[in-house]
């Protein structure tokens, strides 16, 4: 029967569906959890870096510092963090919605606001509206990639100093558990201290394998000696904070778009199942209809020939 | 000595050390246990890792690194190079 044979066929087309989304639950599983152990990694020298900057913030006035001090904002720069791919529920989107309030908030048009971005999603959608992206990089990687960072990093300070831009702001996901991310909007530059601290302070989700109960610093307050004096040592300690913040916004995003991907993919298995159940049943429906339809036809047949 | 030099993204070495010698921004200096704390701007160069000697013989085994620039922090639990 024609009917019979499109729900088998509907029956095998939604279970080869679901073992595809099963497999990639499961790949993505796994590289949230490679993204989250990643975070581990940054973490001594997030405090390191922190501990000099503070060694180095108590001996002389950093507030000086042209990358620290805040100026009057004409010009901003919006550091962009989406996925290149989709699949992974409704990711991008609350990035991209959160990144338009903001840019609301603070009247940013595409005259006044320049975007460096990363993965597809988010330079497509900037371009669309008209605004200017002065670097973009790709995020198909698993890992992040170093290279990336440093050279974004490098153009948002040479140009910063130039002048072209008075703020930079990073727009990513932050990874809170696998079934919550949240867009997160934070300050690069100007540099603020209290917002480094917050940085380092998420730098592992607040629950989860990877959490941790907050170590107190139970350094004693020595007094350093600072080679060859505070500011010198600033300079060079600035390109690592930033990194930091530029890594650690990469590495939330990876783990934010692999552990949305995966719950999106968990509930396509889930919902290809159902509807495996649902042809099934329809499947022995018709069947059960045919057959009966069938012998019902012999019975009329034998008791036509009996009169 | 404890010992960490770490890139952002990646750790290149941690562990104890006998001594170890950077390249510092206002010359070469070796840092042994018990260093005074310290925090020094690094500039290009090698840093020169001294592992504690084994059982038999005299010195540890080295290792080096090469590095563009960086940071050290020494402290009483130890030495950190941020690259």
């Amino acid at each position: 029967m024609a009917a019979l044979k499109q729900i088998k066929q509907k029956i095998r087309a939604t279970d080869k569906t679901r073992q595809v989304t099963r497999a990639m639950e499961a790949v993505s599983a796994v590289k949230m959890r490679k993204a989250q152990g990643a975070a581990l990694t940054s973490r001594p020298y997030a405090r390191a870096a922190l501990s000099i900057l503070k060694r180095v913030s108590a001996s002389f006035d950093v507030k000086n510092h042209p990358l620290v001090a805040p100026r009057s904002v004409k010009n901003t720069c919006v550091f962009l963090i989406t996925s290149d791919k989709g699949l992974a529920g409704n990711l991008n989107s609350g990035v991209l919605r959160a990144m338009n309030n903001a840019l609301r908030e603070r009247s940013l048009t595409p005259s006044n606001t320049t975007f460096i971005t990363i993965g597809r999603r988010g330079n497509e959608y900037v371009t669309r509206r008209g605004f200017s992206v002065l670097e973009h990089h790709e995020n198909h990687d698993d890992k992040v990639r170093s290279d990336q960072m440093h050279s974004v990093i490098n153009t948002i300070v040479s140009r910063y100093t130039e002048g072209a831009f008075d703020a930079v702001f990073v727009v990513y996901m932050n990874f809170l558990s696998t079934f919550e991310q949240r867009p997160t909007i934070r300050q690069m530059l100007p540099l603020s201290v209290e917002e480094l601290e917050h940085v380092v302070g998420d730098i592992r989700p607040a629950k989860g394998m990877f959490a941790e109960v907050s170590a107190g610093d139970a350094r004693a307050n020595a007094p350093y000696i600072l080679e060859p004096n505070p500011e010198a040592v600033f300079a060079t300690l600035l390109p690592d904070l930033l990194s930091i913040q530029a890594y650690h916004a990469l590495l939330e995003a990876k783990a934010s778009e692999h552990s949305a991907r995966m719950v999106a993919m968990k509930s396509a298995s889930d919902k290809a199942g159902e509807r495996v159940r649902e042809f099934t049943l329809e499947f022995n429906k018709a069947r059960q209809a045919v057959i009966t339809r069938e012998v019902s036809e012999i019975t009329g047949g034998i008791e036509a020939m009996a009169q | 000595m404890h010992l960490t030099i770490a890139k952002v993204d990646q750790t290149l070495f941690a562990g104890d050390v006998a001594s170890v010698t950077l390249p510092g921004s206002s010359g070469e200096l070796t840092v042994l246990p018990h260093h005074a704390p310290l925090i020094t701007a690094l500039k290009a160069g090698d840093i020169t890792v001294r592992l504690p000697a084994q059982a038999g013989s005299e010195r540890g085994e080295s290792q080096k690194f090469e590095i563009e620039r960086g940071l050290l922090e020494v402290n009483s639990q130890g030495a950190t190079v941020l690259l």
